[in-house]
């Protein structure tokens, strides 16, 4: 080694990589020789040091590594002959330390969990009666049967993949728990978290959520209380089955296991884990609002867990916890992992194709794991093209919202002549939502600017503009007699992919455009056909009605009643409210009973308006007061009635719909659920009260309570 | 005070003011005491309900004009509840089964069953047999009109059908020659004049020639209408004799007008979605779609060369038709007004469009 050298030829040219592990050259030695070119010999000895590998002057048979630079030292040259060493150069060596971290660490791994499954069975051994061989073997097995999702959950935080700053901040939370019991939540802490009783951690699936509330809560000496969406979480039970204020004796008064409710273990130290709330659903009435009401009082960590955050049930949990988001992990944090469960199992995977599992897998780390197990039965090897069959078909198929396939469809994308898309693959669009679709399209497909034209200039693209249309409205105009086929009689439902090409394929082939749903003026709405239909089946039962009370005077059908006698009617019994005001309505009430025709049948006739009689333009002009005396003046007097209705007999039990708010109990529910927060001690006293409960009034007093009982949950929300 | 039309409506046959020849015919079935199934059918507004009004009470006297009217609640198959008015009186009932769509199958069943399966009770009745009358018969689904073969012959004694229709051609054969066809045709200008010289008579003014010429051409055969437009007339102008009477529009009809001037002057995608958002009001007000694209496509041909005319009613026509097979009608209203518009522009630029229906 000479004392004084020249300098490197291109100092800091290369960047130096930051090993993830600082033992990543542990068990190393290294002799280096010669000018390496961008490292000063100094710096490539301390990056040596730094990560745990050992630096000699001279070559031996010890040595691992001889790092080769420029103009290397002949005698050193030669001791690597002699010694068959393994040689590196300046990118191997930066490599080396980039890369071995992770095969060392994977190795290493792999050990510690084979080591644990030894004292497992170890423990399992000694616990059993039997004999220590057999003993062994059947914890063996057990640990076996497990599934690789069981068997290779983290056992510590070291091996949670992602979200680190998220599982530290849970763990801190935790840590300080008993402090912040102390300071009864007024501290708020480094995060502002310390005056939360509850955390709700949310994220997609698959990515060690309740893994993460688990481990933390365990290593913080927590007893975690996993309740999930397979246990009942009605309010009596999660007031019930859990020992919140941390006062139970029950545990150290029996001395033994002790269960409660629900069956899990009481002990002093607990901490409550309530799974999946999301899905905490209409069999746990009352479930969401009594777990916030439990939160205010809790002297337990809460770890609420769900996967949506926004969902609208979710709303008053919200605002009562800490929010942790956990994020899908990246796919190198991954990969780690997986490498060391796989040659733990004694599979050669590459880690491209891990790379590709988990990326397909969209890092959902349980979906990976068991796709590996499955593939393990068969094989213990995947290369690159086996990985992608196999991502493929574990695809998970997402359903798209009408608003995507017809973003997607009528985009610029999907008919390019470079497109790799079949026309399987575009009726396979139509089929997400086959009743919806169609009416997207025909609400939107005039809204693109078609790439077919967008070489054409002036009258030329116009007239190519209208042809396209012509044949996009044809074939829409087409799905829909294919439709009624389909919906029809005879129900031919062979017919779905001829309706799928015709209503949807073909409409956006011609059209297919920027524009709509590309920051073009037009974004893709709503069907308007939805709200038009109804609004048209409401006011022809409602003209039904208003022909049928004609009818002892008229002759004439619907469509006559509408087309000819509302018109004419408009003049007596509408215009003259608009023109006289209230000193016409005795005029205008003789006039209906003439006809039969009450105050609602005067509403309808005036809905039925269109252009310049349409309702709102005609309501506009009479007056307030002039209404007002119109309806007190027909109420206060008696009217020739044709006939009564079926339902106001009491005849025929009239289905509900019609008889003005109907009890909608799936709403009753969710107002229920929404507590507000001020009113909180108040509801605990009411919602035990059955009079003011609106869901057991309701069946007691029937149809005519049931509009009642809405009132006083409404009245309950504002 | 009722408006005219109603006021003066003629109660039985020997009141009516024309075809004096079918009036004379009904009496004669009437009084022979085998009296048949028939089938009235005509234009609206040509009088098909007034003689039947007219037939019942010779066939029964003065006890059919005592109505009520029921409302009667049916339970399909699938246990849906539908609601039925029956209008009716001792010796007959009148249903509209098409109030209940496609359900008017277990309409017709129900009630004719039960009609036909109870004798006269009334002794002193004339006639034994009940009276049913189907209005808007034309628009029975196949499966009511099945329904109806059998019954009409099978129980024969206990019961007559009286079907009501705007045109025969939507009904099927075996109706059609069970019954006695009955044409009520719309009334001539002359007869129409007659009638509404009737009625000014009654209301104690005379009619001028030119104002009756007008409101007869506008009703265009319908009578109601022109007794209507008559009183909206009257009501407007106390002097029917100026020369500047003109007849106002329904508020429908001016809207279809509207719409035809919108496609006339403009022809692009966001002139459709405008055109579209007319077409739904319309619909959605309970105007039918054929009547719609009628009008529209009357008005837009009244503004286009005639190289056009054809070309636009032809499409008009076969729009209309695919609206009657297809569920949603302003699918083919719109494909329409595309085509309306395409055919528009390119003669409107010189160019010829060579597309045939199937032509793609």
């Amino acid at each position: 080694m000479k004392a004084a050298r020249a300098g490197p030829s291109a100092p800091g040219s290369k960047q130096i990589p930051i090993a993830q592990d600082p033992n990543c050259l542990a068990g190393l030695s290294f002799v280096f020789t010669g000018e390496l070119s961008s490292l000063s010999r100094d710096e490539a000895v301390e990056l040596a040091k730094r990560y745990g590998g050992r630096v000699t002057g001279q070559p031996s048979s010890k040595t691992s590594y001889v790092v080769l630079g420029a103009d290397a030292g002949p005698s050193k040259l030669k001791a690597i002959a002699k010694n068959n060493l393994k040689t590196l150069d300046e990118d191997g060596f930066l490599a080396l330390i980039a890369t071995r971290k992770e095969e060392e660490a994977i190795r290493q791994s792999a050990r510690e969990m084979e080591a644990r499954e030894k004292a497992a069975s170890k423990a399992a051994a000694a616990t059993a009666p039997g004999g220590a061989g057999g003993a062994g073997a059947a914890a063996r097995t057990a640990s076996e049967n497990l599934l690789w999702t069981a068997r290779y959950a983290p056992q510590s935080l070291k091996e949670i993949c992602g979200n680190k700053g998220q599982v530290e901040k849970l763990q801190a939370w935790l840590g300080s728990w008993a402090a912040n019991v102390r300071s009864e939540f007024k501290k708020p802490g480094k995060d502002g978290m310390n005056v939360f009783r509850a955390v709700m951690i949310t994220g997609p699936p698959g990515i060690g959520k309740t893994t993460s509330a688990h481990l933390c809560a365990k290593l913080a000496g927590f007893t975690p209380v996993e309740l999930n969406a397979s246990d009942a979480r009605s309010k009596k039970l999660v007031e019930n089955s859990t020992n919140i204020m941390n006062t139970s004796l029950d545990g150290w008064m029996s001395g033994g296991q002790k269960t409660n409710a629900a069956g899990v273990t009481i002990t002093d130290k607990s901490c409550l884990i309530m799974d999946e709330v999301d899905g905490m659903s209409a069999g746990d009435r009352g479930g969401v609002g009594a777990l916030v009401a439990l939160i205010k009082r809790t002297k337990i960590p809460i770890i609420c867990i769900a996967n949506d955050r926004g969902a609208q049930k979710l709303k008053p949990l919200v605002s009562a916890t800490y929010n942790l988001t956990f994020r899908r992990p990246e796919v190198n944090m991954v990969r780690s992992r997986i490498m060391s469960i796989l040659f733990k199992e004694g599979m050669k995977i590459p880690a491209n194709v891990v790379d590709q599992l988990v990326q397909g897998a969209q890092a959902d780390i349980r979906q990976v794991l068991n796709m590996l197990s499955t593939w393990r039965l068969a094989n213990n090897t995947m290369d690159f093209d086996e990985g992608k069959n196999l991502v493929k078909m574990n695809e998970k198929y997402t359903v798209m919202t009408p608003f995507g396939v017809i973003n997607k469809i009528l985009g610029p994308g999907m008919f390019l002549p470079t497109t790799r898309e079949t026309l399987g693959d575009k009726m396979e669009m139509y089929f997400h939502d086959p009743s919806f679709v169609p009416l997207f399209m025909q609400e939107n497909y005039l809204k693109t600017q078609p790439s077919r034209i967008r070489n054409l200039d002036g009258p030329e693209k116009t007239l190519k503009h209208l042809e396209l249309m012509d044949k996009a409205a044809t074939s829409i105009s087409d799905g829909d007699i294919v439709d009624s086929l389909i919906h029809g009689p005879n129900q031919y439902w062979s017919l779905m992919p001829l309706h799928a090409v015709c209503s949807t394929v073909r409409p956006a082939s011609f059209l297919y455009g920027m524009g709509a749903g590309y920051g073009g003026p037009n974004a893709m709405s709503f069907p308007q056909w939805l709200g038009q239909n109804s609004k048209q089946s409401k006011l022809s039962r409602q003209l039904t009605d208003v022909q049928a009370r004609m009818r002892l005077k008229v002759s004439g059908d619907k469509s006559e009643i509408r087309q000819s006698y509302i018109p004419s009617l408009f003049p007596h019994i509408v215009q003259p409210l608009m023109e006289q005001g209230a000193s016409a309505v005795d005029e205008t009430i003789e006039f209906m009973d003439e006809y039969f025709l009450t105050r609602e049948d005067w509403d309808t006739i005036v809905e039925l308006g269109v252009g310049d009689h349409n309702d709102a333009g005609v309501l506009k002009k009479i007056s307030t007061a002039t209404k007002t005396s119109f309806t007190r003046k027909y109420n206060s007097r008696d009217h020739p009635v044709a006939f009564h209705k079926a339902e106001a007999l009491g005849k025929a039990p009239k289905k509900l719909a019609a008889a003005g708010p109907v009890p909608d109990l799936e709403e009753a529910f969710d107002v229920d659920d929404e507590v507000p927060e001020a009113e909180e001690d108040e509801k605990q006293e009411t919602d035990d009260d059955p009079e003011r409960d609106s869901l057991i009034k309701a069946p007691k007093k029937g149809k005519a309570a049931a509009g009642k009982g809405k009132a006083p949950a409404k009245a309950k929300k504002s | 005070m009722s408006l005219w039309v109603d006021k003066h409506r003629p109660r039985s046959l020997d009141q009516l003011h024309y075809h004096h020849a079918l009036s004379a015919r009904l009496k004669a079935l009437a009084a022979s005491g085998d009296f048949p199934h028939m089938l009235f059918y005509g234009p609206s507004g040509a009088g098909k309900k007034t003689r039947i009004a007219g037939t019942l009470l010779e066939l029964f006297g003065k006890g059919v004009e005592k109505l009520k009217i029921d409302q009667r609640v049916f339970l399909t198959p699938t246990k849906r509840k539908l609601d039925v008015n029956i209008v009716q009186s001792n010796f007959h009932i009148e249903i509209t089964p098409s109030e209940v769509g496609n359900y008017d199958r277990v309409v017709i069943q129900e009630i004719l069953k039960e009609i036909a399966q109870t004798q006269q009770v009334d002794l002193s009745a004339k006639q034994k047999f009940k009276l049913v009358v189907i209005h808007e018969a034309d628009s029975l689904t196949r499966d009511a009109q099945a329904a109806l073969r059998r019954t009409m012959e099978k129980y024969m004694t206990n019961m007559r059908l009286i079907l009501c229709a705007n045109s025969t051609s939507k009904l099927i054969a075996p109706i059609r020659s069970r019954c006695l066809l009955m044409r009520v045709a719309a009334p001539s200008e002359e007869e129409m004049r007659a009638v509404l010289d009737y009625v000014g008579k009654r209301e104690g003014f005379a009619i001028p020639d030119d104002t009756a010429r007008l409101i007869a051409q506008d009703a265009n055969g319908n009578v109601r209408k022109a007794l209507l437009v008559l009183e909206a007339l009257k009501m407007q102008n106390t002097d029917l004799s100026s020369s500047a009477l003109s007849i106002a529009k329904p508020d429908w009809e001016t809207y279809c007008h509207k719409v035809a001037d919108m496609i006339i002057q403009e022809q692009s995608p966001a002139r459709v979605m405008e055109v579209r958002a007319k077409l739904y009001e319309l619909l959605s007000h309970c105007i039918p779609p054929s009547v719609v694209i009628k009008t529209i496509a009357e008005k837009v041909v009244d503004q286009v060369d005639d190289a056009l005319k054809a070309d636009i009613m032809h499409w008009a026509a076969i729009y209309e038709a695919r609206m009657r097979v297809g569920n949603k009608k302003i699918f083919h209203l719109e494909a329409w007004v595309v085509k309306v518009m395409s055919l528009y522009k390119h003669f409107f630029l010189g160019f010829d469009m060579d597309a045939g229906f199937d032509d793609f």
